[in-house]
């Protein structure tokens, strides 16, 4: 692009400068306020938040009900969808020029705690104790790095359950992974799921016995606990064969090939390994017969086995390079108490963090939610994870169902040997 | 053997002709692909058919109808706004062009026609120039431009996609330097002023490289991704379509959006198309009757 040439740039902006530097105005207004207001003396306050498109409108009502709780503050609050996903990448492009309060999947903590772009919770008494009181100690967990709680726990559902279509999976089908996959092949049609992907795929080890269990030194290595190779590899033998035994009626595909393939006619999918975000689209899909379990088991050596998922959570963070830092604590504070995470739970099946919105009818009512919450009983979290982790497992992953590999015992033990070092070493 | 060379000739234009339609078909068939998914009303991101089943226009009366820029009153259920994304971009892409043509053509004229100091000095220092990558200095652009205050909006994209147009000379000055200096001879004898000489003779003849000029800076602005998602961030409104697009393809959007991001690209394809077409005339014309004997 010759036409994007600094120089010339340059010498045009300098012109330009002069009159741009004049009106910028410092906002040093740290005037200490009374102790009883929880602006502490901000106002003409503008706080910007990201939340993932299919809850922009949802967040930007929340923004308005809390801007109606202070009738005397002038506040502006604007909401701008954002993924969850690439939440941590687009904030620290520039941190000034982000949003003050944004939603972040938990597995960029470490990444943005390292930035130090967070505004800790920790630093705010009050917020501390309320975080503490209301959710879940795994969400608490998933938000705090080195003692410290850097983040408001949003959801408690950043996770994937066993989606399937009642027409050809029933209830009983559904219990066995050998079930799902008769099911499938009695009706022709796949079993979808993201094989490939070191999210889903760090399933097969951990039904094993594998499990994270923290990081350790200077370069955040990551600390696995004492697993048993044979049992682990055993598992994965398992899950080797049933892909290999079924490849006709198995897709590695990611979450929106599951809705897309059950929302064609005639369906393509009658079952899949669904994420949370998208069961909306696979309701959709199904209508009536939708259907949402917990991960159902393997059979390893004569034995079911449950199937182990990692289990993440949605966080709200604090950008410290906000202009209205106490303003933006109060509004994510705000966001992710009881009333909303319950707003979340009922317009846009969210699965809260917060203890009573998870023991409430909004969640029993709603099979996706349940499923899910059902599962992370038997789950690891997603926390305190080295950004190693994800191409070597998402290799293992594929390692076991691409058509020609080999997939017996030592292969498979040496695979995850090598994965294991792989983690730690890259 | 091959007996005649009339059979020879049929055999050898045969088979050209076999593997010409055969790279055609492979070249156009993600084109087709686009278009006819775009009609699509069945499936989401994947489908198990090449051709669709079922056709509608739904996906285009969509991407138009959940506008709130079209229409305020829209649910607001979602952040895609194509018709704003389009919009913008056409304004950017006009501007653009008016800008960097004028530049382009200026630059050209002054290095062929005029004799001054500093003139092979400026002709290297343009071409050195020219020889960076563009993207090496985009950080350094936004910083720059928040500086000003002028991050976010549709003005910085105008100004970075035309600030450094007239470095591009180097095809049009090659150009004006075919036209005979004879011809601006005569126009000085007869009392015209170098101005005068570039608006009333050197342009007229020169309608092809216009033309070219003004149809690379005006697709710049529709194709540009990487500078125009480094100075948007966030700023949805003021998206143009090509991260506007790439938007709706993001992880938390793709279910809803996939068709209407099939449409959106599709309708993306129209405005540039037109322009061609619309330009074509004047680039046949110019190209057989440019040129004057010398």
């Amino acid at each position: 692009m010759k036409r994007i040439l600094a120089l010339v740039l340059a010498v045009m902006l300098m012109a330009t400068l002069f009159v741009g530097c004049g009106g910028s105005s410092d906002n040093g207004n740290t005037t200490s306020g009374s102790s009883d207001d929880p602006f502490y003396g901000e106002d003409n306050i503008s706080l910007k938040v990201w939340a993932p498109d299919a809850a922009v409108a949802l967040t930007q009502k929340q923004c308005d009900a809390f801007k109606a709780l202070y009738p005397n503050k002038t506040i502006s609050i604007e909401v701008i969808a954002q993924g969850e996903s690439d939440a941590a990448t687009n904030l620290l492009n520039d941190p000034s020029a982000a949003a003050d309060v944004f939603g972040f999947a938990c597995d960029q903590l470490n990444k943005l705690e390292k930035a130090g772009v967070l505004s800790p919770v920790s630093d705010y008494p009050e917020y501390e104790a309320a975080v503490k009181g209301r959710d879940s100690e795994e969400s608490i967990a998933a938000a705090t790095l080195n003692g410290k709680l850097l983040a408001y726990p949003e959801t408690g559902d950043n996770g994937y359950y066993l989606v399937y279509d009642k027409r050809y999976v029933t209830d009983e089908d559904a219990k066995t992974l050998e079930g799902v996959f008769a099911a499938c092949k009695k009706a022709g049609k796949n079993f979808v799921m993201d094989a490939g992907n070191g999210f889903y795929s760090c399933m097969f080890p951990f039904t094993g016995g594998l499990k994270i269990t923290g990081l350790e030194g200077e370069d955040d290595t990551q600390v696995f606990n004492e697993y048993d190779a044979d049992a682990v590899a055993d598992t994965l033998v398992a899950f080797a064969t049933l892909f290999h035994d079924n490849k006709d009626n198995f897709l590695s595909g990611d979450v929106s090939k599951v809705s897309s393939g059950m929302s064609v006619d005639p369906s393509t999918v009658a079952a899949g390994i669904d994420g949370s975000w998208n069961a909306a689209a696979c309701q959709k899909a199904l209508g009536d017969n939708y259907g949402a379990a917990k991960l159902p088991t393997i059979k390893v050596n004569g034995e079911d086995k449950q199937i182990i998922s990692m289990h993440g959570y949605k966080l709200m963070g604090v950008n410290k390079s906000s202009k209205f830092p106490e303003s933006a604590q109060l509004l994510a504070n705000y966001l992710t108490d009881e009333e909303c995470q319950k707003q979340r739970a009922e317009e846009i099946s969210w699965g809260p963090s917060n203890k009573n919105v998870a023991a409430s009818d909004v969640v029993k009512n709603n099979v996706a939610v349940s499923a899910i919450l059902a599962q992370s009983a038997y789950s690891i979290p997603q926390v305190n994870i080295s950004s190693t982790f994800w191409n070597p497992m998402a290799d293992l992953g594929n390692n076991l169902f691409k058509e020609g590999t080999k997939y017996d015992k030592d292969t498979l033990k040496k695979l995850l040997q090598d994965t294991v070092t792989n983690i730690k070493d890259e | 053997m091959i007996k005649s060379y009339k059979f020879r000739r049929h055999f050898t234009n045969a088979i050209t002709y076999i593997i010409l339609a055969v790279l055609g078909l492979i070249w156009i068939s993600p084109l087709v692909y686009l278009v006819l998914h775009s009609f699509r009303a069945d499936g989401g991101v994947s489908y198990p058919y090449l051709v669709p089943k079922q056709f509608t226009f739904q996906n285009y009366v969509e991407l138009f109808t959940q506008s709130k820029w079209l229409n305020p009153a829209a649910s607001g259920s979602s952040s895609v706004d194509f018709p704003k994304w389009f919009m913008n971009t056409f304004v950017v892409a006009i501007f653009s062009c008016i800008i960097s043509t004028l530049a382009v053509l200026m630059v050209s004229y002054a290095f062929s026609r005029l004799r001054f100091k500093a003139r092979k000095p400026l002709i290297n220092v343009g071409m050195i120039l020219g020889m960076f990558p563009g993207f090496m200095t985009m950080i350094a652009i936004y910083y720059l431009l928040k500086a000003i205050g002028l991050d976010k909006t549709l003005v910085a994209l105008v100004i970075c996609y035309s600030a450094g147009a007239g470095l591009g000379y180097q095809i049009s000055k090659g150009f004006f330097d075919t036209i005979p200096r004879a011809l601006d001879e005569a126009a000085t004898i007869d009392g015209a002023t170098k101005n005068q000489v570039f608006w009333k003779i050197i342009l007229p003849m020169s309608k092809p490289i216009v033309v070219y000029t003004v149809l690379t800076s005006f697709i710049g602005p529709w194709t540009d991704f990487i500078l125009a998602k480094i100075i948007m961030q966030d700023k949805l409104d003021n998206y143009t379509v090509a991260i506007g697009l790439q938007k709706m393809i993001a992880a938390d959007m793709i279910t809803q959006h996939f068709k209407h991001f099939l449409a959106g690209s599709v309708i993306v394809a129209v405005p540039i198309t037109i322009l061609f077409l619309f330009m074509q005339r004047y680039y046949v014309e110019g190209v057989t009757a440019g040129g004057v004997k010398g």
